[in-house]
């Protein structure tokens, strides 16, 4: 029987490819270069509004021969509603995220027809990181049931499922509003705690709670502050979970990640760049010549992310950065000029 | 203390000066004495009581204006001093972070009659602040809230904040899109006078190819200052952007300058207005049958000008529903009249108060 026109075009041995080096991330620098040019013709193939961008480009799957030629899109191209950057038919869409914006403010759409990409890459980005196993979780942010449209509450909700074993606190009401009663009983525990959430929500804990976390405990911080009503520098930020939770700088993770991306990029306490895996590079780009900026010179961050299969790999982004080692790069923060976007915005106008 | 017409007389000279005439065009000691008539009711309103119905009133200057000029408009500061130093009160310039290098020349090569009633500060602190009488702040909404927020009740208040301008072009597209070039690419586009789209009757891929074409030429002519990262990234993620959209959109073009970032042109099917990065980069799009602030979308509300081509009166009357305070022709949208109303404020009559007898 033939497949319905409705049906996802998964492409069954690419994915298996992909989710072989998803979970074993030492896989060498070959796999990377076959499998983004395989990933590279499957987009162009199947993603038509990527295929007439790349076009207008003059490139096409005959004369890509390195990552680096494949074209970026602006993480701007995925608010263009009219011509979705997916490569199934809209029906088989089984999840969509958004980007947060304003009322009013147009807001990208990442389409995914599958997620168990996603949720691989999220597992190993987030294993690689070899952390203690927390006895409790408390995550200072939307349910998912609440957010459908989150990544990173859907991000949230993986990691929630892969320690099942945990006690699991949600602690943003279905309203939006931060819910102190659940995270007081914190004090009395003993063993280790993981608290994840947005920059801006943690500033908003700590505006009402101080709370010394138990040893072993650590949290994860994502997001920046642009577009909200507050600033704060990193090490100033750290020094408040260290006040206010008791948790060093070496305790705290910061992720970096975009809805149009489906990978997670962390570092760990101060002054360390963000680490790639062995499915995602990055270059920094000085957008004043289109080329990559020189070493130690800042420029806008690109990402090349295997595991954005259903949409465009490829993608430019507005935040600048500092290109390191191994594909790793130390972020310096969003351009101020590049409107505001990010999880924490959307954080910060739930919590007021 | 000078009177009047000994300050319009030193001024007169100041004018002469090439960055003067560079960033305001001529302006004459006839022409400021008329500005101040026309303003305070009689050029030496500021020196002598006259008759006002049954009493006798006369103008006075503050004692002291903080002018608080941004970065991207030396033309905006230097209309803002001038307007200081026409009715005699001290002035203080609170200059941006990168200093306003025309500006400050022009400063040094006031007499001394005048220089005196001027000093320059690069912080914003309250000592600066609170002193003064009135506060003139330029910048965005953001800098504009800082700043307001740090007045003490009794300092009066002259803010500009964000404001963005448009063209309007009804026929003779060749000389239009000259006009509009220049328009576009002066002081980089970087002041609120600035068109950031242009509004055309007819075929607008026609115009848009002339106005590429008349971008370039400006280019050759006045190759727009080196941008910064930021500026740089602005407009390639406006191109990447508007290419992916005009590769599936046909009645979406983009034209740009070829291997720099020196302007850039979109064709957009749609009438919103649309703030543009800046630094040479303009959108054309079709004039609606009916211009409103509906046809143009939120942003209308912030309109300053609108530049409008071929120019008449009659024409720019049928704009003037628009919320913009100024229609003026197309190619001098950048180069106010002395005697505009600054976003709708009378500049010098704003800053004085009045003293009456009878």
């Amino acid at each position: 029987m033939s497949p319905s026109p409705e049906a996802p075009q998964i492409p069954q041995p690419l994915l298996r490819n992909l989710i072989r080096m998803l979970r074993t991330p030492e896989a060498i620098d070959t796999n990377f270069e076959i499998l983004a040019i395989e990933v590279f013709k499957f987009q162009f193939t199947h993603n038509i509004p990527y295929q007439n961008y790349c076009i207008t480009h003059g490139r096409n799957p005959e004369n890509i021969n390195h990552w680096h030629e494949i074209p970026r899109v602006s993480t701007d191209a995925f608010k263009v509603i009219s011509h979705p950057l997916i490569t199934h038919s809209p029906a088989s869409t089984l999840r969509t995220f958004h980007t947060s914006g304003t009322t009013g403010e147009i807001r990208g759409q990442h389409h995914f027809p599958s997620l168990e990409l996603y949720k691989q890459a999220i597992l190993s980005s987030w294993q690689r990181l070899s952390l203690a196993q927390p006895t409790t979780l408390v995550f200072l942010t939307p349910h998912p049931e609440h957010a459908p449209h989150s990544s990173l509450s859907y991000m949230m909700g993986v990691l929630a499922e892969h320690y099942a074993e945990a006690q699991i606190i949600w602690a943003i009401s279905e309203d939006g509003t931060l819910d102190l009663d659940k995270i007081e009983p914190l004090a009395e525990l003993t063993s280790p705690v993981a608290i994840l959430g947005t920059a801006i929500t943690f500033l908003h804990l700590f505006d009402s709670i101080s709370i010394p976390l138990p040893s072993g405990s650590f949290a994860m911080e994502t997001g920046g502050y642009k577009g909200t009503k507050r600033q704060l520098e990193k090490a100033e930020l750290y020094a408040l979970f260290s006040e206010k939770l008791g948790l060093k700088p070496d305790c705290v993770i910061n992720e970096y990640s975009m809805t149009e991306l489906s990978s997670q990029f962390y570092t760990r306490g101060l002054n360390q760049p963000h680490t790639a895996h062995s499915w995602t590079r990055t270059r920094v780009i000085d957008p004043r010549t289109g080329t990559d900026a020189a070493a130690g010179e800042s420029g806008h961050l690109a990402i090349y992310d295997l595991a954005n299969l259903y949409s465009v790999s490829a993608i430019q982004t507005q935040d600048i950065a500092i290109a390191g080692e191994d594909n790793s790069f130390t972020l310096l923060g969003r351009d101020p000029t590049a409107l505001p976007r990010g999880c924490s915005r959307s954080a910060d106008q739930a919590l007021g | 203390m000078t009177t009047t017409q000994e300050r319009i007389q030193l001024l007169g000279e100041a004018c002469r000066h090439r960055i003067t005439r560079e960033l305001l065009g001529e302006i004459s000691e006839t022409e400021l004495t008329d500005w101040v008539s026309a303003e305070l009711g009689h050029a030496d309103a500021l020196d002598i009581f006259h008759p006002h119905g049954n009493l006798s009133s006369k103008a006075f200057a503050p004692s002291s204006i903080l002018h608080i000029v941004s970065g991207n408009t030396p033309h905006a500061a230097l209309q803002s001093l001038l307007r200081g130093l026409v009715i005699g009160s001290n002035n203080t310039i609170k200059l941006p972070s990168l200093g306003l290098p025309d500006f400050e020349k022009w400063i040094l090569t006031l007499p001394a009659e005048l220089s005196r009633l001027v000093n320059c500060h690069s912080e914003l602190t309250d000592d600066i602040l609170h002193p003064a009488d009135v506060v003139i702040a330029t910048g965005s909404d953001t800098t504009i809230a800082d700043i307001h927020s740090r007045l003490l009740p009794q300092q009066r208040f002259i803010p500009h904040g964000h404001k963005v301008s448009i063209g309007i072009v009804t026929e003779d597209f060749y000389n239009a899109a000259r006009l509009a070039a220049k328009d576009c690419s002066l002081h980089n586009q970087r002041g609120c006078l600035s068109p950031h789209a242009i509004y055309v009757q007819g075929d607008t891929l026609h115009f848009g190819e002339i106005l590429a074409q008349e971008m370039d030429n400006y280019c050759r002519e006045d190759p727009p200052q080196p941008l910064s990262l930021s500026e740089a990234g602005a407009i390639q993620n406006l191109r990447q952007t508007t290419q992916f959209i005009a590769a599936n959109d046909p009645l979406t073009h983009l034209w740009q300058s070829e291997g720099n970032l020196h302007w850039t042109v979109i064709l957009e099917p749609d009438s919103t207005l649309k703030l543009s990065c800046l630094n040479r980069c303009i959108y054309v799009k079709p004039l609606p049958a009916k211009i409103t602030t509906a046809s143009l979308g939120p942003e209308s509300q912030y309109l300053s000008t609108i530049a409008l081509h071929p120019f008449s009166t009659v024409a720019a009357e049928s704009f003037s529903h628009l919320p913009a305070h100024r229609i003026c022709p197309l190619g001098s949208s950048q180069q106010p009249d002395l005697f505009w109303h600054h976003d709708g404020i009378a500049p010098l009559a704003s800053l004085i108060k009045w003293k009456d007898i009878g």
